[in-house]
């Protein structure tokens, strides 16, 4: 077997190739990053007390809705930057705006507790996961796992 | 065969093959399958037999084309449209292929060969008609 195998082997080679790692950009990293701020933006807002327990939830929200808002951010960059390709462009005129709004809203969530700041970040991240899917000529529907 | 007839007939016969023969060697080439983008209709390790002799492709053709970013190297793609001079090509295994979604349409120039079929492993023999 292997020696037919070897005679039959083609000196050639052709390419179905794929750029690495390809196949593993997904919107959804970015969507649960969003999740997590909204979550805990929501929570930081109902937090009542200002014993140190309170203080120290309190500051535990804050630390990781940082956090998360800096991960949608990188996460959002990479689909922006590196799976993105000039054609998505022509077909998605507004592709760099979307991108570049989404960006400041995850800077804004950084900064701010707003809970209408993080549903807003939300609907950019549904938007890019709609256009994502969409260029990969695939129904994905959006979903929350919150 | 013994008629004098016979033997020119049989050495026509072997000319035309030879030429045949010849013409057969220049117009097709093998060559192996490296990557996922066109499964599953080709895998990784398939062996082709390409027709290099392509005065036209079709929308549904596999063909074999210079990559448009890496001219040494040769891609495997199928026909998703033609515009003009230029061709869309794209993987069977779309979330799987770097094709003309990320660097467009290619020029019909550059779409060197179509497979014409699947000769090995044995089980996944097949031939690509149009």
């Amino acid at each position: 077997m292997t020696l037919l195998d070897r005679i039959l082997r083609p000196s050639q080679v052709a390419h179905a190739h794929c750029d690495g790692p390809c196949g593993v950009y997904d919107p959804a990293s970015a969507r649960i990053a969003a999740e997590a701020v909204l979550s805990m933006a929501k929570k930081l807002k109902d937090i009542s007390g200002d014993d140190l327990a309170a203080e120290n939830t309190k500051g535990r929200y804050i630390a990781i809705k940082e956090e998360q808002a800096q991960i949608a951010k990188d996460e959002l960059l990479i689909l922006w930057t590196d799976y993105f390709k000039p054609p998505h462009l022509e077909q998605y005129p507004d592709l760099h705006d979307t991108f570049w709004k989404a960006a400041k809203l995850c800077s804004q969530n950084k900064v701010e507790v707003n809970v209408e700041a993080a549903e807003e970040l939300m609907a950019a991240v549904e938007n890019v996961h709609n256009i994502f899917w969409a260029t990969k000529g695939r129904e994905i529907p959006f979903y929350r796992a919150g | 065969m013994t008629s004098k007839g016979g033997r020119v007939f049989l050495t026509a016969l072997l000319v035309a093959g030879a030429i045949r023969g010849a013409l057969t060697i220049r117009r097709y080439a093998r060559y192996g399958v490296v990557g996922d983008s066109m499964a599953p209709t080709l895998l990784p390790g398939d062996f082709l037999v390409v027709d290099l002799r392509v005065a036209s492709t079709h929308p549904g053709d596999i063909v074999l084309a210079v990559d448009p970013r890496e001219p040494g190297r040769v891609i495997v793609k199928r026909v998703a449209s033609l515009d003009g001079d230029t061709v869309t090509l794209r993987g069977d295994n779309p979330a799987a292929s770097t094709d003309s979604r990320h660097f467009g349409p290619v020029p019909a120039s550059q779409v060197t060969g179509r497979v014409v079929l699947c000769y090995w492993p044995w089980p996944r023999r097949r031939v690509f008609r149009r």
